[in-house]
């Protein structure tokens, strides 16, 4: 069964060249019709500041699949749109000198979707320029998310680079904080990030499947 | 063959004592008699038995020649093989799955590199369906069914899906959407209504534990 989830799912996996190219063509159908010019300017707006696409394609998706009314769901794709101006200014900061790679760009939407602020994001890409932000903000935002201080939780995983720690391994920085902080006995949010600091890089690598 | 003199006869069906034969009788008498022990004592042996018996006497010495040689010979001769179509094609099929199906501990499926594999898991009682939409199948509806095959409750699926983020929801009962509760992350949908996503990070099957 899980084979042919497997193909069915690959099936939806276009290149990105492609996806950018025949995102607007995927919509009719799937978006009510009210919607359609709207988000179709939308999205050629991105095309042509070289944003991303597929992220509002797959926005205005969700959207259709979930009922969403006409104006609200261009209101969503509307915002999407702004995150990734956001973001690839962000980047550009970041890292001057180079045109911003749109993986980077939809990476740093979803951490600012997710809730980062502009300067802990920055504060990431610049330690690692030539590295996909993503896992490393998700971590940021994983801690964020189980309330530890943005600043301290950006330290951390900085250092965690520093140690060598890369990719998903990030995520497992995060994790190990948030199991310090719910270990029995209680520690503060300073105590799990600073317990964690001195295990770096060992976090412990989440349990193997059976 | 001459009829049996009915003297002999009766003294063989013991109706007549023997001494009362003619001379000429008594003896043909005895040689009936010492015939029918003879008969009694030896084992009776069929004409079939004793044929068979002559075979097996031959292929049992035709075995004791040189095998080797037999062997060199049997190869170099031509052989005709009879094979039934319903026999030939189970056959072709035994071999297909011998050879197609993946053996080893892990014969499940294989995600590349740049993929890794999902659980989904949700508990809901008394739901007669549960799928799984989201952006790794462009939030289509019946591409991803979750099962409850014992009937507690508790709804799985297991998918090969790309390496990296994505946001999903569960579908239940075709109707109601519903974060996954254990996901652990999540992200507001950006509809306006306070809605959240769930969100799923797939490690690549390099990191996969």
């Amino acid at each position: 069964m899980i084979l042919r989830l497997a193909l069915t799912l690959a099936l939806f996996q276009s290149p990105p060249h492609l996806t950018a190219q025949n995102g607007v063509t995927r919509l009719p159908g799937r978006v009510p019709a009210a919607a359609l010019p709207a988000i179709d300017s939308i999205i050629a707006a991105a095309a042509a500041e070289s944003l991303p696409t597929e992220p509002l394609v797959q926005k205005a998706l969700e959207g259709g699949a979930k009922n969403i009314p006409a104006d609200r769901l261009v209101n969503g794709v509307r915002k999407g749109l702004l995150q990734l101006r956001q973001a690839r200014a962000i980047v550009s900061h970041a890292v001057p000198g180079q045109t911003p790679p749109e993986g980077h760009v939809a990476a740093v939407a979803a951490a600012l979707a997710r809730g980062l602020s502009g300067p802990i994001v920055e504060r990431l890409i610049t330690a690692a320029p030539d590295e996909s932000p993503g896992p490393a903000l998700h971590a940021a935002a994983d801690l964020v998310a189980h309330r530890f201080d943005p600043d301290s939780a950006a330290d951390l995983l900085v250092e965690a680079h520093n140690k060598g720690l890369r990719g998903v391994r990030l995520l497992d920085v995060a994790t190990a904080a948030d199991h310090e902080l719910q270990r029995p006995g209680g520690r503060s949010p300073s105590e799990a990030l600073a317990h964690v600091r001195a295990m770096l890089p060992n976090v412990p690598a989440p349990a193997r499947r059976p | 063959m001459s009829p049996v003199d009915p003297r002999l006869q009766e003294a063989l069906d013991g109706e007549r004592d023997p001494g009362d034969l003619p001379a000429d009788l008594r003896e043909a008498y005895t040689r009936f008699i010492a015939a029918a022990k003879l008969l009694t004592a030896t084992p009776r042996i069929s004409v079939a038995s004793r044929v068979m018996a002559e075979v097996r006497q031959e292929a049992a010495a035709a075995h004791r020649g040189n095998v080797a040689r037999r062997l060199v010979r049997w190869l170099g001769q031509p052989v005709t093989v009879r094979l039934r179509p319903v026999w030939t094609l189970a056959l072709a099929a035994g071999l297909a799955a011998v050879l197609l199906v993946p053996w080893g501990p892990n014969s499940g499926p294989t995600p590349g590199v740049a993929q890794g594999i999902a659980n989904f898991v949700g508990h809901f009682p008394g739901a007669r369906s549960v799928e799984v939409v989201g952006s790794f199948n462009d939030w289509s509806r019946g591409m991803l069914h979750l099962s409850d095959n014992d009937g507690d409750g508790i709804w799985h699926a297991e998918a090969v899906l790309p390496a990296g983020p994505h946001e999903y929801m569960f579908v239940v009962d075709g109707e109601r959407w519903v974060p996954d509760p254990l996901a652990g992350r999540y992200v507001d949908d950006g509809f306006g209504a306070g809605q959240q996503n769930s969100l799923l990070i797939v490690r690549p099957v390099s990191a996969q534990p």
